[in-house]
């Protein structure tokens, strides 16, 4: 540490918001993230809303079991965690550390959209499709709109892997990076609203 | 390669980034180990087993658990802000804060108010 000024300038403001224009992006980012929340709060409205209109399809104590929602969650958690690495790892420069804890996160991610197609397929073999009742229409939207978004954020993230691979860790990149993690954590928090209200609720 | 960034001045620039709220306070410095990210990592992964472990075996009556577990999931939504989405580097990226509020009081705002309303005195739920 050299002097107290060296110190101020690098508290001033986190790496990725250095460049106006890239900031700015940071800022439109937050604005769509809001937008999101409409959406799923509005879906989760409906869920709430229709909860207990099964009609003669399953009653969601009928439907859920723990098992597969607690490895889809403790896979998202863990996802986020090493998502959040990726983004220490490009702060210290490291970018073979940035690339290999990203692609960590995108196989997690892919693991838990596996899980959940899975569930899924399962449901509507067993006849529970979006058309028996109000409760599977509102389960399936609302969970399969994560699933979409988490499927989204699968190519995003490779496609961010790739510019890595090419560009390295320029003011672009991290910044992509960055918006990714902001993505990727905007996922888990919904996600951990989800198993709350929709799975734990249900079966308890 | 590297591209050169434009670092502002030292210092606070007098256009608002200023902050004096203690919670706001700062907190980019890099350091050697990842222990935030740990840190949080540990904390989600243990109230996510303990709501699980709640629902499993019961441990409390079904209206007190409804409650219990929806404040587990704002304390653990709370965590991922605080903690993986940098709402303590807060201080130079202050103009982020009025969206996140946005996003609260919209998002809190349909959510409760269709609830209350469609669910009122329908003895539902």
């Amino acid at each position: 540490m050299s002097t107290a000024t060296e110190t101020h300038r690098s508290v001033a403001r986190p790496p990725e918001f250095e460049d106006t224009h890239e900031s700015i992006r940071i800022l439109g980012f937050w604005i769509f993230l809001t937008t999101d929340v409409v959406l799923f709060g509005s879906l989760f409205s409906v869920y709430a809303v229709f909860r207990n209109r099964v009609a003669l399809g399953p009653t969601p104590h009928q439907l859920f079991s723990m098992g597969p929602v607690l490895a889809e969650t403790l896979i998202l958690l863990t996802s986020t965690f090493t998502c959040s690495l990726s983004l220490y790892a490009a702060r210290s420069n490291r970018l073979k550390g940035a690339v290999a804890w990203l692609t960590v996160t995108l196989l997690l991610g892919a693991s838990f959209v596996f899980l959940e197609i899975r569930e899924f397929a399962g449901d509507v073999m067993a006849g529970h499709t979006w058309h028996q009742s109000a409760f599977l229409s509102g389960f399936f939207t609302l969970v399969g709109t994560h699933g979409s978004h988490v499927t989204i954020g699968i190519a995003w993230a490779i496609m961010l892997v790739l510019q890595l691979m090419s560009g390295g860790l320029t003011v672009t990149n991290r910044r992509k990076l960055y918006t990714f993690t902001l993505y990727w954590h905007f996922l888990d928090i919904v996600w951990i609203f989800l198993f709350t209200v929709v799975y734990l609720l249900g079966i308890a | 390669m590297d591209n050169q960034q434009q670092l502002p001045p030292p210092g606070p620039t007098g256009h608002g980034d200023e902050v004096e709220v203690r919670i706001l306070t700062p907190h980019i410095a890099q350091p050697h180990f990842p222990t935030m990210q740990v840190t949080g990592y540990g904390l989600s992964l243990a109230i996510t087993l303990i709501a699980f472990a709640m629902v499993a075996y019961h441990w409390i009556g079904l209206d007190t658990l409804v409650t219990v577990l929806v404040v587990m999931a704002f304390i653990q939504g709370a965590l991922q802000l605080g903690i993986f989405m940098h709402l303590r580097e807060a201080k130079g990226t202050l103009w982020h804060l009025p969206v996140l509020a946005l996003a609260l009081f919209i998002g809190i705002g349909i959510v409760g108010f269709s609830m209350w309303i469609m669910l009122f005195k329908s003895g539902v739920s």
